[in-house]
């Protein structure tokens, strides 16, 4: 029997500042083990849906209902979203001076593991599994000890961002334009990153408007998303077919 | 409070020009008051006008059962000097060749401090350093031979325990002679309710191609006042640096006057604040390039929280001769409440026309992104704040080389 781990109904939310509206309706299910992309043209708020889903203070959700794994998402901090396992790996990874990679992966693994009650790793625990795992993505010990995202390439953040996936072992990720800023070899080591945490335990909500990433990470199902809902669902199919014929036909269909 | 230099049982009356300094100084500080409001070097820092009348000078014996000879446990080597509750209790002994300590009252015993006292800054000019040279008794003359590199640094801890509220004078002048290298490292802490006034005052000489690293931690009492001056000589090729940290008490503030004399002569002052209550930090600097070719740099980085208050003065002052020379300074301060305010004065005077100088200050929050970023990532809001303070005064303590030194500076935060 399938699982549902996310469960989004007639969602509405938008910007804390301005009160403007821009997620307007939204339903989604989610269950586990399936690979979910959602697409659509700028602007049309697909940031934002990550953003409300992890909690980001920005945005305030204003009706409807987001439930993960019998939580009740609304009334956690972003935190103890995280903890519960949803990662975003986001658009563009923030820079932290001063906070080195390391250092942060390990405040972020250990913060997970208390909140879950398993006991913290030990500074030679964390760096036996951080060294294995950085291998995967080509990520150098020199560029762990750098302060995170400072300085590092497009290529750079994306493949952090994963090796964070892959450290974190979420039970949702997010990934929103993960595919942004990568070259067809860094895009590899994504998607293949992203393939080998893929489980039939866990699931994937990509966010993109290229096709590049789910022709490697192939999503069972693809919505388009417009003006803060989901006006049509389909599978590769559609996709594909968005990349020759675009939005246009189902944008009006929706009017 | 009484300001009488005069008298037989006096310190300093049988010394003629011990007494006219003290004499002159002592006039200076009654013709001129203490700083108001209107005083522009103190406009944001000024003191009540009464201050004064809480504390007592006259010295008093202190019952802390020989605790004032027990070495700290630090986590550097050094050669430790004491002095408690302003009376100077423990000097280092057996130093290695080049090197003389002694009490300030026997250095002026046999004049051989003459040239020094009172000669890197002039009576009239700091008000609170005037108050020290016509009362203070005590303090240390430290001088570092010539091409004497002393290895560990000379570690001079001023500790005040419970008592009548008390004003410490405190005079030290530190002579480095040519290519001397010498660390110092200054600690002030107290039992929690001491409550007291510290007035130091630091004449610091750098010689031709000298080094002196200088250290401070202001880790006074929450009652505390804390004023220091150091005025500071630098010579052809010689390199002052110095850091200080304040920890939060009622009111401090440093101030550093630093003339780079000579040619290729540098300073580099640094400085981190972290204020959670109502407290007051200041931390002021004026360094003067009075020759070309001298070389200057400033990082201080705050962090204030509750209601409390932070001052940085910053001056450059370039001199028309002083072509080719650089100044640097940057104020950086976190406010992470609406009750704690900054005031900040860069100033710069150039005299010359081929220099470079820069300064800046600013004044921020924690950054949201970065804040959501860590929350996304698992870690709780308060850690991620945590963690960004920490990463936020990291810039300015990089800046130490002496790890250990560094972290011993942070502890007190």
């Amino acid at each position: 029997m399938t699982q549902k781990l996310l469960e989004i109904k007639d969602l509405y939310a938008g910007v804390a500042e301005s009160g403007k509206e821009i997620i307007k309706g939204l339903n989604l299910t989610i269950n586990a083990g399936e690979t979910h992309a959602v697409m659509g043209p700028n602007g049309a708020g697909k940031s934002t849906l990550s953003y409300v889903l992890t909690g980001k203070p920005d945005y305030v959700v204003t009706g409807g209902s987001m439930r993960f794994a019998e939580h009740d998402l609304t009334a956690l901090k972003p935190e103890e979203r995280a903890a519960l396992g949803i990662f975003l790996s986001m658009q563009a990874p923030v820079e932290i001076p001063g906070v080195t990679t390391q250092n942060f992966l390990k405040h972020a693994i250990n913060a997970q593991r208390k909140y879950n009650n398993l006991p913290e790793l030990d500074a030679a625990e964390f760096l036996k599994l951080l060294r294995s795992a950085a291998k995967n993505f080509d990520i150098s010990s020199e560029m762990l000890k750098r302060e995170i995202n400072v300085g590092f390439s497009g290529g750079e953040k994306k493949r952090l961002e994963i090796l964070q996936l892959s450290l974190l072992q979420p039970k949702l990720a997010i990934l929103d334009e993960a595919d942004s800023g990568l070259d067809i070899d860094a895009l590899k080591i994504v998607s293949q990153g992203v393939n080998q945490w893929h489980t039939k335990e866990n699931s994937l909500l990509i966010i993109t408007h290229h096709l590049d990433l789910l022709r490697q990470i192939k999503p069972d199902f693809v919505h388009i998303y417009a003006d803060g809902k989901i006006i049509k669902t389909g599978d590769m199919a559609l996709a594909e077919e968005l990349e020759t014929s675009g939005y246009k036909n189902y944008l009006d269909a929706a009017k | 409070m009484n300001l009488n230099v005069d008298g037989e049982n006096i310190y300093g009356a049988d010394i003629p020009w011990l007494y006219a300094l003290r004499k002159k100084a002592r006039d200076a500080f009654v013709k001129n008051g203490l700083p108001t409001a209107k005083t522009e070097a103190w406009k944001y820092s000024y003191l009540p006008s009464g201050i004064l009348d809480e504390f007592t000078i006259a010295a008093e014996p202190h019952h802390c059962d020989g605790h004032c000879h027990e070495k700290e446990s630090l986590p550097f080597d050094c050669r430790q000097i004491k002095f408690c509750n302003g009376s100077l209790e423990h000097i280092a002994h057996d130093l290695p060749r080049g090197v003389m300590i002694m009490p300030l009252i026997e250095a002026v015993e046999n004049a051989e401090i003459k040239p020094y006292l009172n000669k890197s800054f002039a009576v009239g000019e700091f008000p609170f350093a005037d108050l020290n040279t016509a009362l203070a008794e005590q303090g240390l003359f430290i001088v570092i031979g010539k091409e004497t590199e002393l290895q560990e640094p000379i570690y001079i801890h001023y500790h005040q325990h419970e008592g009548a509220p008390k004003l410490n004078n405190i005079r030290n002048v530190i002579v480095l002679e040519k290519g001397a290298k010498a660390t110092i490292i200054e600690d002030f802490d107290a039992k929690e309710d001491a409550h007291y006034f510290n007035n130091i005052v630091n004449e610091i000489y750098v010689g031709t191609d000298a080094f002196l690293q200088h250290y401070t931690r202001q880790n006074e009492a929450a009652e505390a006042r804390h004023v220091a001056l150091n005025s500071v000589a630098v010579k052809a090729g010689g390199q002052y640096r110095d850091f200080v940290v304040h920890n939060e008490c009622l009111y401090a503030r440093s101030e550093s006057y630093v003339c780079l004399k000579q040619e290729n002569a540098s300073a580099e002052i640094n400085g981190a604040y972290r204020l959670q209550n109502s407290g007051h930090s200041d931390i002021t600097s004026n360094i003067r390039h009075l020759a070309p070719h001298t070389f200057s740099d400033q990082l201080v980085k705050g962090v204030l929280d509750g209601k409390a208050h932070g001052v940085f003065q910053g001056q450059i002052h370039i001199a028309p001769n002083a072509q080719q020379t650089e100044g640097r300074q940057l104020h950086r301060a976190l406010v992470l409440s609406d009750g704690a305010e900054v005031d900040c004065k860069p100033e710069l005077e150039i005299f010359a026309d081929d220099v470079k100088c820069s300064h800046g200050s600013t004044c921020g929050d924690l950054d949201a992104e970065q804040l959501f970023y860590m929350q996304s990532r698992g870690i709780a809001l308060d850690d991620a704040r945590q963690i960004l303070i920490a990463a936020y005064l990291n810039e300015v303590f990089g800046k130490i080389e002496d790890v250990a030194v560094a972290e011993w500076l942070k502890s007190i935060f």
